[in-house]
């Protein structure tokens, strides 16, 4: 079985019992304190605390780490961008890089060969250090043969610290975000968003027509999944391939079923629409509703400690004594 | 039914010189008038493209007739009574799985609830009584995925009735299900019906007609015929010239008359036996 990364996961803990609104809320203030921390120890204090919180609510590291896994490259990318042209406070180490046709070449048949059998390995993350480590390699000492440019690869301490505090918040963002989608069912995720959302309508945005296309679309989402299936399957049975072909083929197959798909989904929406005015459904009219939102005392005491958080991240940031 | 008590009262809905076209070219309906009694199980049998469709979208007023009238519980269908209209009016449509608006079966019989603005309480209690009342009271938790095309259908019932119309209208509704499907839902729509709730099954399938009071055949968006069911049952001629056959005990028995063998208790058997397929 395939599993979506950040899905709903039925369990118990804090977490759980948590009012939607509650969970929305404090990630957005967490977020904000996370990006006005500006020290390590803090940060790394925040990762402890927000390590101790998920223990406390029986969330397992793994699901949070399996939530991390497809930003990882992102993360790394991210982090050699920073040290490669960052270039404040003190070297820390200073190289020099000689591009030379052996080492292009070298490089660009290393970074295929690495793209061609990464599928192959099962410990993908350090394959990609290997590889990086085997670039440096290539660019510092192999290739030093008739170069025709020099350049110099040079870390600064700036450098390094901003990379490490960017991936450091990233992984605290994708973190929080992963608690709240994986402790928070779909529909009262959307309730809890149409209630946080609701200021807009001072815009005339309405709120509840925003959830109520959500809803629908959540509600959907299996029902199309499926059509895709069988049409995949139909398409097959006249000779289509989904599986193999050039690019030119694949661009056909897509459209194979793209447009089917186009067709019944219009269909299906105007029958739906049908119905739900037949059940006596008129846009942005007031609704009651079956599902209701109960702010306990655990709500209050979660909100209250992330605007303590937020509001000790404001002190920190703007005292002059740290 | 008995219409000599003052028919003005006993309507539920008069339909008067209906007229509707999709284009300026194309006719669907035409000068379609009858009258639905309170209480009345009314079936409208006709072929593919006979109008029975659109007919039943202008009693809802999901769409809008070119030309008469379409009066429910004496109000006039228009565009300010189309909304007290719904209220009256609930239709269960063919396709289970386009009519399914909530993610779970609660949310879906909810849904039609909340338009109604019912407060939660009452909406809760009606909840459980009527997924109770077509015997989904073990799924109320379950999503559409989980659910067979019956179950669906139940569903939709169950969120038509909570809204507690006075009339109902199944379009086609069993006509994507499996034969099992399909008797458990006609065996609702009889209960529904005794117990006072205006039916009307709009149709092509002969067999889901037997049980209702009367029949009325749709042909090129015009009534061709209207009456009490068994009169139209056995009306070969009417039948055949809409597309339409003799349920196979009346076809039986038909050829047995022209054969001159009849017997009334031979007769009586057959007709019995129409009426249970």
């Amino acid at each position: 079985m395939k599993v979506v990364i950040g899905r709903y996961v039925p369990g118990s803990g804090f977490f759980y019992s948590m009012d939607p609104r509650t969970k929305i809320i404090a990630l957005i203030l967490l977020m904000i304190a996370t990006f006005l921390i500006d020290s390590f120890a803090l940060m790394l204090g925040a990762i402890g605390l927000i390590v101790l919180l998920m223990m406390a609510g029986r969330i397992g590291i793994k699901r949070v780490y399996l939530g991390l896994r497809p930003l990882m490259f992102l993360l790394i990318f991210t982090f050699v961008f920073q040290i490669l042209f960052n270039r404040q406070g003190e070297i820390l180490l200073s190289r020099t890089v000689y591009y030379s046709f052996l080492s292009l070449a070298l490089a660009v048949g290393l970074v295929v060969f690495w793209f061609f059998t990464k599928k192959f390995t099962r410990f993908k993350l350090f394959y990609f250090v290997i590889m990086v480590a085997g670039l440096y390699a290539i660019f510092t000492e192999i290739g030093n043969v008739s170069p025709f440019a020099t350049g110099t690869l040079a870390i600064y301490e700036e450098g390094l610290s901003m990379a490490a505090f960017i991936m450091l918040r990233l992984i605290i963002i994708v973190t929080l975000s992963t608690i709240l989608t994986i402790t928070t069912k779909p529909t009262d995720l959307n309730l809890g968003l149409e209630h946080v959302l609701k200021p807009l309508k001072i815009f005339r945005i309405n709120t509840e027509d925003i959830a109520m296309i959500i809803s629908i679309s959540l509600r959907y989402i299996p029902t199309l999944l499926d059509e895709a299936n069988k049409i995949m399957l139909a398409q097959a049975s006249r000779g289509v391939d989904f599986k193999e072909g050039k690019l030119k083929d694949k661009v056909m197959q897509i459209v194979s079923l793209l447009v089917p798909m186009f067709i019944i989904s219009f269909k299906r929406s105007d029958e739906l629409a049908n119905a739900m005015e037949a059940r006596s459904f008129t846009p942005g009219a007031t609704r009651t509703r079956l599902h209701q939102l109960s702010w306990k005392r655990l709500d209050s005491v979660a909100i209250g400690i992330a605007f303590l958080a937020l509001s000790l991240s404001i002190v920190l940031r703007i005292s002059p004594w740290i | 039914m008995d219409t000599l008590l003052g028919d003005d009262i006993l309507d539920m809905i008069e339909i008067k010189n209906l007229g509707f076209s999709y284009q300026e070219d194309g006719v669907a309906l035409s000068d379609v008038s009858f009258n639905v009694e309170k209480g009345e199980w009314l079936t409208i049998l006709g072929h593919n493209g006979s109008g029975k469709s659109t007919l039943s979208k202008l009693l809802v007023g999901l769409l809008r007739p070119s030309s008469g009238t379409i009066t429910v519980d004496g109000q006039v269908l228009g565009e300010e009574s189309v909304y007290d209209i719904r209220k009256k009016i609930g239709i269960v449509f063919q396709n289970p799985d386009n009519q399914f608006v909530g993610v779970t079966v609660k949310d879906d019989i909810a849904f039609g609830l909340e338009n109604l603005q019912i407060p939660r309480d009452e909406m809760v209690k009606r909840i459980d009584e009527y997924a109770n009342r077509v015997d989904m009271a073990d799924f109320l938790e379950k999503e559409p995925q989980a659910l067979s095309g019956g179950q669906k259908q139940r569903v939709a019932i169950a969120g038509i009735l909570a809204m507690k119309t006075d009339v109902i209208i199944f379009d086609e509704a069993t006509s994507m299900l499996d034969p099992k499907g399909r008797k458990t839902i006609l065996k609702y729509i009889q209960k529904l019906n005794e117990e006072g709730v205006t039916v009307i099954t709009i149709t092509h399938d002969m067999r889901e007609s037997v049980l209702s009071d009367r029949i009325l055949v749709l042909k090129n968006g015009e009534v061709l015929k209207i009456g009490p069911t068994k009169d139209i049952l056995l009306d070969k001629e009417t039948l055949e010239s809409s597309n339409l056959e003799l349920l196979l005990p009346l076809e039986v028995m038909h050829t047995l008359e022209q054969k001159n063998i009849t017997h009334p208790k031979l007769k009586e058997f057959l007709w019995q036996l129409s009426l249970n397929t």
